[in-house]
């Protein structure tokens, strides 16, 4: 289990580390516990699969992908693991999800895609149905971007995504 | 964006070194010198290409559930509908896409209560009453490495 000092840490590193030659130094120096103790608490962290990654979060459209696609999936119930499996594999589905359907809202699966263009994640789209043998589906695109954060954990100051 | 600036940005997104000089160890397995990994990061950053480096968390490890939500809301109320759901700091994505059901965002709070009670409030406040609540059965991938 997590400890407070660990809240600390994470309310810290959900931020954006600075550009620095000793970015965890510095990060240690403001919650008062040495570097050499920051480093081993996020290696554990990672370690132990609280943090699922450390790095660059990119901006896509300035990366070069300019669209992105929710594709919801009509998938019969005995078949989700299979279908869920199969597209799991392409490198182009970032987020696979079972979700239960509800009241007007059929959908059972639910797959992100990115691509250079809509026309591209409709390819996509189409070699996913191939693939797993499943029809009825539908692509949401993404007219407009409201909100685009990263959740702030045990932060106090929740807007502010800067250390 | 030129072939440094990939090599980088392709090393950086899931294998940012934890160490005590990480440009510089950067540096070592990209053949470049740790001034050159940190003037170009900087660069990127400020280019809006980089948004952050940091942690992201398994929010369920940490004891945090996680949806997706969808509202059916119509084009005169969509400024007040997002701005209702904004407000909340557990909203983290929201987007509006081609269908009936336009509004598309999701929560993370510390129990699912929290988040039936704030889908309630935004309710009562905007009138908007078709509002889906799509909780994961089961995760079969989340991947946000891209190759550039």
């Amino acid at each position: 289990m997590i400890d407070q000092t660990d809240k600390k840490i994470i309310s810290l590193i959900q931020g954006d580390l600075p550009v620095h030659s000793r970015p965890f130094a510095l990060l240690a120096e403001k919650i008062g516990i040495t570097e050499k103790t920051l480093l081993e608490r996020i290696s554990s962290l990672k370690k132990q699969g609280i943090i699922r990654r450390f790095g660059a979060t990119l901006r896509h459209q300035e990366a070069g992908f300019s669209a992105n696609a929710m594709i919801a999936w009509r998938a019969p119930d005995e078949r989700i693991d299979e279908i869920g499996t199969v597209f799991a594999q392409f490198r182009e589905v970032t987020h696979c999800y079972h979700r239960a359907p509800q009241k007007d809202w059929p959908y059972n699966l639910y797959t992100m895609v990115h691509g250079g263009s809509r026309e591209e994640c409709r390819r996509i789209a189409e070699r996913l149905s191939r693939s797993a043998n499943i029809r009825n589906y539908l692509l949401l695109f993404s007219e407009k971007e409201f909100k685009k954060t990263s959740m702030a954990y045990f932060s106090e100051k929740h807007h502010d995504e800067a250390i | 964006m030129n072939s440094t600036d990939r090599k980088i940005l392709n090393e950086i997104q899931s294998d940012f070194p934890i160490t005590s000089r990480p440009y510089q160890d950067l540096g070592r397995r990209l053949n470049l010198t740790e001034d050159e990994v940190m003037s170009a990061v900087r660069r990127m950053k400020e280019d809006g290409i980089i948004r952050r480096i940091g942690g992201n968390f398994h929010s369920s490890r940490l004891n945090f559930v996680s949806t997706l939500c969808a509202a059916k809301v119509p084009e005169e109320k969509v400024d007040r509908f997002v701005e209702a759901v904004n407000r909340h700091p557990g909203v983290t994505h929201n987007y509006l896409r081609n269908n009936p059901y336009n509004i598309w965002f999701t929560f993370i709070a510390e129990d699912m209560r929290f988040i039936e009670n704030a889908l309630k409030e935004i309710s009562e406040e905007t009138g908007i009453e078709e509002i889906l609540n799509l909780p994961a059965i089961k995760m079969f991938k989340i991947k946000v490495d891209f190759e550039v």
